[in-house]
This record gives structure tokens, C-alpha cells and sequence, in this order.
């Protein structure tokens, strides 16, 4: 369950626009941030706060790649696999992002640090290939660059973790 | 009116139809899944494609999204759009589980026929496919989403069209998935017409499956019997059960949907309990031994309790036949008492409706659609006549306001379609001559007879809804004869005979009346309490007529002949090794025909058919037709 003050605040950002629709993302992602994933728990928040059924929440929720419906890691890393980034090398970049955590794509690390996730174009073709590790966009990959990154990542994660405790 | 050409063909197209349908109107069907002509275009299963040779566009183009214009040249067979179309549904299949040998859809499925229309017919996909995990969607509908192809058809009626909200369409890309949020009984009151609007076999009628193929069905064109809206059904029947109802187009009443109340009723013609042998004081005898008990018994009650002390009771669901005779048997056994089972309230209020309403004033389900505003009064459409809401929700959408006036009209029967609605005390504060269009729709159970004053005068279109599929036939024929209500035909104690042809009549009712008789495929409490009682063939096992709200006259025809279905037949005795040309059991008549060899039994003179007079207009009706509308009659009689 959600804090009651997180709620009123939703439900005033609800109020707020013209159409409870229109608040939708911004009330999972909040939902999301709170629970790490946006449980089903939180779909049937979301649909209370705004006002509308659970299938309806569910039919954005499922839409949008950033809105995760099962359980991930601390930071999630989309690698781009749209056209641009695939003629630049994007698949390489994946292979590599993978052998680097040692997962497959779609999978979390045992240490729940990262979930690896494939995404149709994150708008940065400009700088291809490109990826998103949590809210952070970064461009002209390559493998060298991509594990410096996953290390500096990791440690920033465990830095929060501690600073959690 | 656009001129063009179509694969040689010249065609004049209707103002703003597409391409697709224009080809349709000369006999080319152009395969196609999103579109669908009560829906319109969605452009998102490119199979339409066809090739414009000439003309205010040129290429490859999808038919169903482009309008035709003046001066194209269309080709459905070059080579170019042949192969597109093949390309298309070789990847639309390509995660199909070809399981059509166990899918109640084959024989009758728009893939199966497209797929070999657009020629593919090898697979060469070698991949693994892409499965999903079903829903339980409640006790009416199968739900198999791996033979879905994403036509978007399903969630384009449920939400737009029937305004539902607990089923969708989710996730993106090759994962989009046709469901609810979880498992669950699909709540909308039309969640039935996703077994006909989906292409293919992802939604099928659990009631019936793995019943039967649609080449071993007996199918007839048919006609609700559920309320008096009337909807044009397809009954579908093997082994004289009825296995299935699908919806049949008619765009004078119900276009191409049915709810699910008419769809999914309990399907008494099949109970095992309902009565199929003449019974003469509980012991099996044959028709016409029971007619002569009737008659005696009749006799010897008039004798003892003298003039008036016989009544005839008919029904709002007798077909129009029967309810023509009804009449003509109560003068040849000189019944002092006719009805037609109307209580009370229903008979005030369906005189007043049959008296007011004209050719002109009188809305059909069109005018509803089309409606600028709408007041449902004194009336819960979810029971009197489900269709009317769906017809309600598409005026709404066009932007028309909704009122529910007086307190018989809840709130929660316009939520079911997703519509917003203004509560209002009186007809009187219903603002209807502000608008060009307005409709009324008015119930009949709680109406006040007063109102159709009312509403006669606002100028409205005004539906009234009759009780039971005949209701308006039986309240024309009731004023014609001077019919009474049913409480008034059983009042006092006076009536001590009482003739019941397939009416509903409560059990307290027939307490006080020493000798009953009953006409009827139902088991009712007067067949229970009948000393005598005559089978008599249920809708799907005759032909008939039934008189709907709007007064439209609809002819139905027999879908199977009566008889013990084969599932009721004693294993050690099928097949009958004896020639017969009626099945076991099938020696039953409609009622109107049992009531032909009652007159006859009765000494008096037998009518040619069920119709002659001013009714003979009703012989030639054509069941495939859109039905004639009788209404106002009464007013023109008179
Ligand atoms: S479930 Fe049927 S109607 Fe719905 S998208 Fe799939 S194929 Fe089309
Ligand atoms: S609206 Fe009435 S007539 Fe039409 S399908 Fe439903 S029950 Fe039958
Ligand atoms: S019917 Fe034209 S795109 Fe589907």
C-alpha cells in the first residue's frame, strides 16, 4: 500500500488535468518508483486514483517500455535496437552489455543491481548507438566504454544502497 | 457518385464509400480482417491491398482506407497486390497454431477463407511460435488467443461501439494481447457478439462447443423471442437441440449485433421436462383424443356454472398466428372471457401506446441511433430491450444528451454502456423541443398511461417497449377484440374453465379455477395444473410472426423439426428400425394449428390460414426481408 500523503498528492495531480488519462504515466511511474516495479497491487492503485479500470491501466501500462510490469534490478538498461542504432553496431553493443553482466536480455543480475532490456528507439539516433542506464541516455557506445560505464553504474548503486542503510 | 473502374468492371460507388466496398457492391470481395462494415476501417491488417493503375492515386494501396474517387482503375489481380496480399497473411499466420481441426470457428472462419483466398498454403515459418496464456472469461465464451491476428475488431466494438470497460487490448508490438486485466466473466451486456465480429476463432460460443461443424447445423432465419426488440437471429440446431444463437444482420432493427441476454438465454426447447405428449388427467393420449376431452370438459363446465364461466388466454409471446385464432376458438367454445395475459398496468399502458403511436411518430432502432436526445422513461433497458442501450450509446456518441426520467429508470443501466446520463423526476422537465431529433423510449411496466398524452404532444419520436416479442401484436389484437386484462378474466371466481395457449400464468392465479387446459412447449405452473394439455411446437420448430415494439411485423421459419432430440432418445431404440417420416416425438403442431383443429373439432367454420382480413398482408411476409411495420392501425381504424 501506498503512503496516504503519496495518494492525496497523486490524486491532486489527477484534479489537475483536464483529463485523468492524461495523468496516467505520471501516476505509474510514481507508483513504480515507489514499489521498484509497478506491481499489480499498484495497477489497482493507479486505477483508483485515476479513476479508471484496472484493464485500462494495464492497457498503458503494458504499452509504454519504461513502465515495468515485473520485478527488475536498481537500474534498468535499455539498449537501443531500432535502425539507426543497429546499423551502428547496436547488436554488438547488446552482446557485449550481456557478456559484461553475464545475463541474457531480459534477465536481472543475482545481485539485483541490473535488468537488461532491449528498446525500440530511445530518440538519440544522432549519437547511435545509444543506451539508457536508469534515467541516464548515453551515446557513440562501444564496448570499452559500455563496461567503464556498467562499473561506475554499479558503484553508484552501492553507494545509494549503503547511504539507504 | 464516384465512377471508376474495378478489374474491368465499371462502378458508380455510393458518395464516400471506400474502394473495398465499392468493389463489394459488383461481387469482388477484396479479403480483408480490421474492417467491418457496422466498425468501418482500421487500416491495421493490410490485406486489402489492391493496385491503382490509373487515376487520382496510383500504387499499392489498402482498399479499405481509401475512399473511391472519380476516374480510378483499380486491379484486386495484379501481380504486384497478389503477392502483397500473400505476403501479408503468410506473416499474419505465421504464430497461428493451425489448430483448426479442434476450433469450433472451422467451416465458418474469415481466416481459413482469406488465408486461402490471398494463396498461402505452405508454411515455410520454421521458427518457434509466440504463445499466450488464456483467460477464463466466464461461463458464455471460449478465449484461445494464439489464433488471434491483431485485427483490433474485438476491442474496436467493445469499447467504442458497446462502451465497455473491462476488456482490452494489451502490450506492443508482437505480444498484444485481446483480454482482461485477469480472469473473469466479460461484464458488458453485448460481450456475446465478440463470438461473431472476431475473424477467427479466438472468441467461441462455450455453450456450444465442440458440438457441432457449420455444414451439420440446421439453421433458419429467425427472431428473438427475449423482449420485443425483435433482433434477427440465426438459431443454430443439430439432432433437434438448439445448440447456438448468432446474430443476424437486419439494419431496420438490429443491425449486426444481439445482446447477450437474447444470445445466452436458457434454452428451454431443450428442456428435457418440457411437455412433448397430450396429457388427459396426467395420462399419455394422443392429440386428438385430448382435443375431444377439452372440448367435453368444456361443455360440462358451461353446463354447471353456465354462461361466461370459460376463459381463453393467450400470451405477449404467442406468435402473431396464435394470437390471430386466439379469438376464433374463444367464439367456438363460447368463452365469455378473452386475454391476452396482459396484467392490469400492462394493459392500460398498451392500449395507450397502440392508440398513440402513428407511422410518424413511432421511432425505430434507426431513429434511436440517430436521436439528437434521448429520455428513456420509467424503464431499466438492461430488462425491456437491451439492444435499444446499444442504439442509446451511439447517438451519445454522436453527441446526443441522455435522460433517464422518473424513478424506474437507474443510473446503472447506462453505465453498462459507458455513457453519461442526466436523472430527471418528470417527462414534463425534459427540454425535447429544443432539439430536431428527439426520442423517447418508454417502458411499459411502470409507465403511466397519462404520459403517452405527454408524449404525444411533445413531438418526439417515441419507442414504446411492448412486454414479450409480440406484445405489440397481442395489445392490436387485444383492442380489436376486446380482450381484458388477465386478473380481470380470473377476478371474482367467476371463471370456472380456463383455456391457456401458451401463457405465463401465476400458479395463485388458476388456484380458484377447477378446470384448467393448456396449449403450451413450456412447462408453465398452467401446464402443471392442467387436466388437459396439448404440446405445442416452439419457435424454432415452426414458422411464425412476432409484432416488435415499433410495430414491424418479422416472419420467422422452423429451424428444425419438433421432435425428442437425439440426446434423449433411448440408446437401445436409435435408430427406430421402423419407416416413419417424423422423428420420435415429432408429432407436434404450432399452436395456431391446434387451435385450427379445435374450431374444426368444435363444429364451426375453419379459417384458411392464421391471417385473412385486414391482417392477410401478414401471409406473404418474407422472413430474409426487413418485416412491414403495422403500427398506428388502430389509430387509422378509428
Ligand atoms: S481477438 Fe479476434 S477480433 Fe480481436 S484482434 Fe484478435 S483476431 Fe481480431
Ligand atoms: S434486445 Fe431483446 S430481442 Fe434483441 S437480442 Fe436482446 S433479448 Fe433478444
Ligand atoms: S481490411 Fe484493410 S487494412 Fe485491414
Amino acid at each position: 500500500m501506498i503512503p496516504e500523503a503519496l495518494k492525496n498528492e497523486l490524486k491532486a495531480r489527477v484534479a489537475a488535468a483536464v483529463t485523468n488519462r492524461e495523468a496516467a504515466v505520471d501516476v505509474m511511474k510514481r507508483l513504480q518508483a515507489h514499489y521498484g516495479w509497478l506491481t499489480d497491487e499498484g495497477v489497482h492503485e493507479s486505477a483508483e486514483i485515476l479513476g479508471m479500470t484496472t484493464l485500462q491501466v494495464e492497457e498503458l501500462a503494458t504499452f509504454y517500455e519504461m513502465i515495468y510490469r515485473r520485478p527488475v534490478g536498481r537500474r534498468v538498461i535499455h539498449v537501443c535496437d531500432s535502425i539507426s542504432c543497429w546499423a551502428m553496431g547496436g547488436e554488438s553493443l547488446m552482446a557485449h552489455m550481456a557478456g559484461h553482466l553475464g545475463i541474457g536480455v531480459g534477465e536481472t543480475t543475482s545481485d539485483g543491481v541490473f535488468t537488461l532490456l532491449p528498446c525500440c528507439c530511445l530518440g538519440n539516433c544522432g549519437e547511435a548507438p545509444t543506451m539508457m542506464i536508469g534515467d541516464t541516455l548515453y551515446g557513440r557506445l562501444d564496448s570499452a566504454r559500455a563496461g567503464q560505464l556498467l562499473e561506475e553504474e554499479r558503484a553508484a548503486v552501492m553507494g545509494e544502497m549503503e547511504g539507504g542503510r | 457518385m464516384p465512377k471508376l473502374i474495378i478489374d474491368d468492371i465499371a462502378v458508380e460507388a455510393a458518395e464516400g464509400v471506400s474502394v473495398l466496398e465499392a468493389a463489394k457492391s459488383v461481387g469482388i470481395t477484396i479479403p480483408h480482417f480490421c474492417w467491418h462494415p457496422a466498425l468501418g476501417r482500421a487500416g491495421a491488417c493490410r490485406v486489402c491491398a489492391v493496385k491503382l493503375l490509373d487515376g487520382p492515386v496510383k500504387g499499392i494501396q489498402m482498399s479499405c482506407m481509401l475512399p473511391a474517387q472519380e476516374g480510378m482503375v483499380v486491379s484486386t489481380t495484379d501481380p504486384e497486390a497478389v503477392a502483397l496480399r500473400r505476403q501479408v497473411i503468410e506473416w499474419l499466420m505465421i504464430n497461428h497454431p493451425h489448430d483448426c481441426p479442434v476450433c469450433d470457428e472451422g467451416g465458418e472462419c474469415q481466416l481459413q477463407d482469406f488465408t486461402i483466398a490471398c494463396g498461402h498454403g505452405t508454411r515455410r515459418f520454421v521458427g518457434p511460435k509466440r504463445t499466450h496464456v488464456n483467460q477464463e472469461l466466464g461461463p458464455y465464451i471460449s478465449h484461445e488467443m494464439n489464433r488471434c491476428i491483431q485485427c483490433y475488431r474485438c476491442v474496436r466494438f467493445y469499447q467504442e461501439y458497446a462502451g465497455g470497460s473491462d476488456f482490452g487490448v494489451m502490450g506492443s508490438a508482437g505480444k498484444v494481447y485481446y483480454g482482461r486485466f485477469e480472469s473473469g466473466q466479460l461484464e458488458s451486456p453485448f460481450s456475446g457478439n465478440l463470438v461473431d465480429i472476431c475473424p477467427t476463432g479466438v472468441f467461441t460460443d462455450k455453450t456450444a462447443r465442440f458440438r457441432a461443424r457449420y455444414w451439420d447445423y440446421d439453421m433458419a432465419p429467425s427472431v428473438c423471442p427475449g423482449c420485443s426488440v425483435g433482433c434477427n437471429i440465426t438459431p443454430v440446431a443439430r439432432y433437434r437441440e438448439l445448440l447456438k444463437i448468432v446474430a443476424r444482420r437486419n439494419d431496420m432493427v438490429n443491425g449486426w449485433f444481439i445482446c447477450d441476454r437474447g444470445r445466452f438465454a436458457p434454452k428451454g426447447v431443450n428442456a428435457p421436462s418440457r411437455p412433448r405428449t397430450s396429457l388427459v388427467d396426467g395420462v399419455k393420449t394422443g392429440r386428438e383424443e385430448a382435443m375431444d376431452a377439452l372440448l367435453r370438459r368444456l361443455g360440462e363446465v358451461a353446463e354447471l356454472y353456465g354462461e361466461g364461466s370459460i376463459a381463453v388466454v393467450g400470451s405477449t409471446r404467442l406468435s402473431q398466428e396464435g394470437a390471430t385464432l386466439l379469438p376464433l376458438l374463444a367464439e367456438s367454445i363460447s368463452a365469455g372471457a378473452l386475454s391476452y395475459g396482459l396484467s392490469a398496468a400492462e394493459s392500460r399502458a398498451s392500449s395507450g401506446a397502440i392508440s398513440m403511436l402513428t407511422l410518424e411518430n413511432g421511432a425505430s432502432i434507426a431513429d434511436v441511433e440517430n436521436a439528437d436526445c434521448i429520455a428513456i422513461y420509467e424503464s431499466d433497458l438492461r430488462e425491456e430491450g437491451p439492444m435499444l442501450l446499444l442504439a442509446v450509446r451511439q447517438a451519445w456518441r454522436r453527441g446526443a444528451p441522455v435522460l433517464l426520467v422518473g424513478e424506474n429508470s437507474p443510473l446503472e443501466q447506462v453505465r453498462g454502456v459507458g455513457i453519461e446520463a442526466v436523472q430527471l423526476h418528470y417527462m414534463e422537465e425534459a427540454p425535447l423541443a429544443i432539439f430536431e431529433r428527439p426520442v423517447v423510449i418508454a417502458g411499459m411496466r411502470h409507465g403511466d398511461p397519462r404520459v403517452m398524452a405527454v408524449l404525444d404532444r411533445s413531438g418526439a419520436r417515441v419507442a414504446c417497449l411492448f412486454p414479450g416479442p409480440n406484445g405489440h401484436g397481442a395489445a392490436l389484437l387485444c383492442a380489436e377484440h376486446g380482450g381484458i386484462p388477465l386478473e380481470e378474466a380470473l377476478a371474482k371466481g367467476k371463471v370456472k374453465g380456463l383455456v391457456a395457449v401458451e401463457a405465463d400464468i401465476p400458479a395463485e392465479l388458476l388456484a380458484g379455477v377447477p378446470f384448467v387446459a393448456s396449449l403450451d412447449w413450456r412447462e408453465t405452473a398452467a401446464v402443471q395444473a392442467a387436466s388437459v394439455v396439448i404440446p405445442t411446437a416452439a419457435w424454432v420448430e415452426c414458422d411464425g410472426t412476432y409484432v416488435n415494439f415499433e410495430g414491424r411485423a418479422q416472419r420467422f421459419s422452423r429451424v428444425m423439426k419438433p421432435g425428442l432430440p437425439i440426446k434423449e432418445l433411448d440408446p437401445a431404440c436409435h435408430p427406430p428400425r421402423i419407416h416413419q417420416g417424423d422423428p420420435p416425438g415429432g408429432d407436434i403442431l404450432p399452436s395456431w394449428q391446434v387451435m385450427i383443429e379445435m374450431i374444426r373439432l368444435a363444429g364451426e367454420k375453419v379459417p384458411d390460414g392464421p391471417f385473412s382480413g385486414s391482417w392477410a398482408n401478414l401471409t406473404s411476409l418474407d422472413p430474409e426481408g426487413e418485416g412491414e411495420v403495422i403500427r398506428g392501425r388502430c389509430r387509422r381504424d378509428s
